[in-house]
Parts: structure tokens; sequence; C-alpha cells
């Protein structure tokens, strides 16, 4: 051994992402990462949604073999309500439940505290702000879908329907996804907008049924506006034909 | 008289030391709120040194009632203090160095620190020693579950030291409460630690030239440690005089030895957080305190005292050696 060789390998240190952040800042930040409290409210919250969607809404997965086992990936679907995230999620493995992260509407679940922290330590979801959303944030959550690896729960309606009818995918999904190997899982959701549309107050006792499509893959997309446009119109023709719509004429 | 122990706050200044350090700590932060007003007032010193100095004398402010408070309250609120404080620093450490990560390491550390002060508030002597070996089995023993071999001695080893800083030794400070006697003994631990780094700030301000590990902490001297170490040590050995007169500790060399340890161990414990912070590449440990850092960067000095006070003094004296033991699980 020379003179300044290491005996060993080096420890290697991470700190946790959001290493001094304050608490609220914390609950927001695309960085959180959850310690032991979190990770027990997230076994918890998602132990009795998974009860529940079986119990109240006979939840059926249709496809259930093209959900991975191991992140990274992003579970894209059709979006009608606020049941949607937890219909997607629940069925996903256990071991991942601290890095598979919804992304939902900052403006809606982010702004004030006690909701936020239901959103960080229930749900375990990070906020995409709607209105003047930062391409830094899309960058974010694209390096950390690979660096960590981690899961995103999407819907690239980007809102839920108020009419039932499925709306155009929005490009962020490809700025996530664009010249990556990162799978997107193209999901339909059917009866969600019949058990709890955007103007019900409580959700009703609906049967829900999932379809989980083949995970597609875009290496090949350029990652600018163009590609973006290209991955999200690609994601959206194969939910339209998981949930047996028509193709969109454009 | 265990009720009286544990909850009896009508005792709080049944001892002189506990009345002295308690008004003594008081009036010092009056003073100083006051001296800063007044400089303020005067313009003799100005932004940013003087909010900066506001902002840590208000953060003493509040820290100091809610470290001696517990302690003069009663023996129970003693423990429940120390345990909260324990998993403030423990959170702190593990979100620093990644150990969060490791949930089953992580739980089994928590569980052991839950334990160690339980056994403390027990009075079960045997339980709280066997708690060291038991936890650290039971962190190597967990950590084979995950089956991935790469990094196992990383996390074993984080979890170890981890057990040992916040569950062992600050468990010695929860054990210390009972002793009969206990209010001045931590106060003296507590104030003797934390002004050995005032001292050791002071001193190492006016005199300070040579660094002492520039590698590990850039702003600690020579000047500033032996400064620390003389004037903690009279004092510690004055205030251990009076706790203890009459035992075989109360001989001058004793007492003064029991100084030179708080203010060493106080030093390296300080040092020791350095060490990590430079190791993992961070400069403070959490933002819970302001101007001071985290909860850790503040108590970092009484993590490898603890221990070392406790069976100094437990070799001479010993703990509640007269009290009733195993009070909740007893026969």
């Amino acid at each position: 051994m020379t003179d300044g060789e290491r005996p060993m390998d080096e420890w290697k240190f991470q700190p946790a992402r959001d290493l001094g952040l304050p608490f609220s800042d914390r609950l927001k930040s695309l960085r959180r990462e959850s310690g032991l409290i979190g990770t027990l409210f997230h076994i918890l919250w998602w132990s009795l949604v998974r009860c529940y969607l079986r119990l109240y809404h006979r939840l059926k997965v249709e496809g259930r073999e093209n959900l991975p086992q191991e992140a990274p990936f992003i579970l894209v679907s059709n979006h009608s309500s606020h049941l949607d995230v937890l219909a997607l999620a629940a069925p996903c493995p256990a071991k991942l439940r601290d890095r598979l992260f919804p992304i939902a509407a900052g403006d809606t679940f982010f702004e004030k505290v006690p909701i936020a922290a239901f959103a960080a330590y229930a749900l375990n979801a990070l906020p995409l702000w709607r209105k003047h959303c930062d391409p830094k944030d899309l960058e974010e959550l694209r390096q950390r879908l690979s660096d960590e690896p981690c899961a995103y729960v999407l819907f690239p309606e980007g809102t839920r329907t108020r009419s039932g009818d499925m709306a155009r995918f929005k490009r962020g999904i490809g700025a996530l996804v664009a010249s990556t190997l990162v799978p997107v899982i193209p999901c339909f959701l059917q009866g969600a907008f019949e058990a709890f549309p955007a103007a019900a107050r409580f959700p009703r006792p609906r049967r829900l049924t999932l379809k989980v499509g083949p995970p597609l893959r875009f290496p090949a997309s350029a990652n600018d506006k163009d590609g973006w446009t290209e991955v999200a119109a690609r994601v959206e023709a194969e939910v339209r034909r998981l949930g047996g719509l028509p193709p969109v004429q454009s | 008289m265990i009720r009286e122990r544990l909850l009896g706050w009508s005792h709080a200044f049944d001892h002189p030391v506990s009345r002295w350090i308690s008004i003594g700590v008081a009036a010092a932060l009056v003073v100083a709120l006051l001296v800063i007003a007044l400089l303020s007032a005067t313009g003799r010193i100005r932004d940013p040194f003087r909010k900066e100095l506001w902002k840590r004398t208000l953060a003493w402010g509040v820290m100091a009632p809610l470290l001696i408070g517990p302690v003069l309250l009663g023996a129970a609120w003693t423990i429940l203090s120390i345990t909260i404080l324990s998993l403030a620093c423990y959170r702190e450490f593990a979100r620093a160095s990644g150990l969060f990560r490791e949930k089953l390491v992580s739980a089994v550390v928590v569980l052991g620190v839950l334990a160690v002060q339980f056994a403390a508030l027990d009075h079960w002597y045997g339980f709280f020693v066997a708690l060291f070996p038991l936890t650290v089995i039971l962190i190597a023993a967990t950590s084979i579950l995950p089956d991935s071999p790469k990094g196992y001695l990383q996390r074993v080893a984080l979890g170890v030291l981890a057990f040992m800083l916040f569950g062992s030794s600050l468990g010695h400070v929860s054990y210390m409460a009972n002793d009969w006697n206990y209010r001045p003994i931590i106060l003296m631990l507590l104030l003797g630690v934390q002004l050995n780094d005032v001292f050791a700030f002071i001193s190492g301000k006016t005199f300070g030239r040579r660094k002492i590990v520039p590698h590990t902490s850039p702003n600690k001297t020579v000047a500033g440690h032996l400064g620390a170490l003389l004037l903690t040590t009279p004092l510690v050995a004055t205030i251990a005089h009076f706790i203890f007169p009459g035992t075989p500790l109360d001989r001058p060399l004793w007492l003064i030895l029991l100084g030179v340890i708080v203010s060493l161990s106080g030093q390296l414990g300080d040092l020791m957080l350095s060490s990590i912070k430079r190791d993992i590449g961070i400069k403070d440990m959490g933002v819970l305190i302001p101007g001071h850092g985290g909860v850790l960067d503040r108590i970092n000095s009484v993590l490898l005292a603890a221990p070392a006070v406790f069976h100094y003094i437990g070799f001479f004296v010993g703990f509640g050696l007269d009290q009733p033991t195993r009070i909740f699980t007893g026969p």
C-alpha cells in the first residue's frame, strides 16, 4: 500500500436532502424525506386506505403485473376525483411507501400548514405549483426520480374533470421522463367520477376499477418542449386506449 | 417518599446550591439583557453584531428555564425532559448522518432510548446497565434483516454510536435523578459544561492565538481550552464541596479532579461534534435554536461529561442508594 492510499472504502454520508429547513418549509419542500414518525403515519394511512377501498369501493385492479416492484417509475392516469390518488398508490408495494410521492397541486394542498402536514405525513405528497410553476421544480423532480430513486403518482390533466370527460394531457410529464429510461405506467381508473365527482361532498359506495397498462419508456424523445409534447401525447393515447375511449382528433 | 422525589416540586429549593444556581442563572440573564440594551441604546454595538447578540441571549433566556425548570420540579419531569431532549438529539444526528433512512436501526435506537429512560425512572440499575449490550445486540441483529450487507458496518456503527450518545450517555443524567439530592448535582453538571463553553469562548477571544485542532474546528485555540479548564475546575470543585460535604469525595484533590473531568469531557464532547460535522460535511446539526444551530450544537458538551461525572461521583458517593429500587417493576 502506497502513502496516501486509504486502507478501507470511505463511508458515504448522505444527510437528509431537506436538512436545515424549518418545519413549514420542510412540508412543502420537493426534497422532503420522511423519518420514523413520517414512516409510521404513511404505513397507518395507507393501510386504512387499502381497507377503505376494498370495503367501500370494492376496488378491482386489472393488469396488476404491470405495477413495478422497484423505483423509479411514474404512475399516470385520468383524473376525476380525490379518490384517484388513493386508488393508484394503494396497490403499490408497501416497501416503496416512503418513496412513492403523489404530485399534488401546491395551491390546494400546501398553502395552509395543517393541510400541508396532512399531505406530507399521510399522503407523502409533493407540491407542484400550477399557476406559477418554476421550471426548476420540474428539473428537481426529474433529478430526484433517478437519484434516489423514487416514484410519482401524477395526473397530467392538471385538475379533476368537471364534466366526466378526460381533458388533454399537459406536457409536464414529458419534462420528467424525456430521454430517460424511467418507465411511465399508464392507468385508467373507472367509476371514480360516479363515486366522488368534484361537486360531491362525500364519496358514494360505487365500484372502482383500475386498469394498469404496460410501461412506456421514452429514451429517444428529446428533452425539450417538442419532445415533452410528444411524450404527453403518447401517454395520453395509451390512457385513452386503456379506458376504451376513441383517439383524440387533432 | 418516592412520590415526593418524582413530583415534589415544593422541594425545588431545599438545597442551597439549587437556590444559588437558579438565582445566579436568572440574574446573569437579566444582567446580560440589560447590558446589551444599554450598549444598543448608546450605540456602542451595531448591526449585525447587535442582532446576533440579542438572538443568542434571548435563545438562552428560553433554553435556561427549559433545562433548569424540569430539574427543579421533580425527578419525573427531569427524566421526561431528558427523554425529549435525547430523542431530539437523535433525530438531528440521524438526519445529518443519513441513518434515518435505515428505519429498522432507527426504530431500535429509539426503543433503546425509551427503555434506558424507563430503567432510570424505575430506578432499576441492573436493567439500566444491561440495556447497553442488549440494544447493541438488537441493532446488530436487525441490521441483518434487509439482507443488504453493503453498508452493514456503517449502519450498525452509526446506530451503536447514536445509542451510546443519546440513549446511554444522556440516560446517566436521568439516572442521577434517583438520588434524593439530585437537583444540585444535575444543575452543577449542566452549569459546569455550559459555563465551560462560555469560558472557552471568552478566553479564546481574549488570549487565543495558537489553534488546537485546526482541521477539526478552526476557531478553537489552546488558550481557550486552558482558560476554560482553569475557570471551570475551581467553580465545579467549590459547588461540589457544598453538595457532598463530609463524604469521601469532599477532599480538595478529589474535588479538583471532578472539576477537571467536567471541563475536559465537556470540551471533548464539543470537539467530538465538530469532528462529526466535519466528517459529514455540514455546518450546524439543525435550525431549532436561533443563533445556536440545532439542539445537538448546544447539548454536545453534556454527551461525554454525563457518564464520566456519573461514575466518578458514583465511585465515592453513589446515587440514590437509600432510595427504593424498581419502583414500577418491583415485586
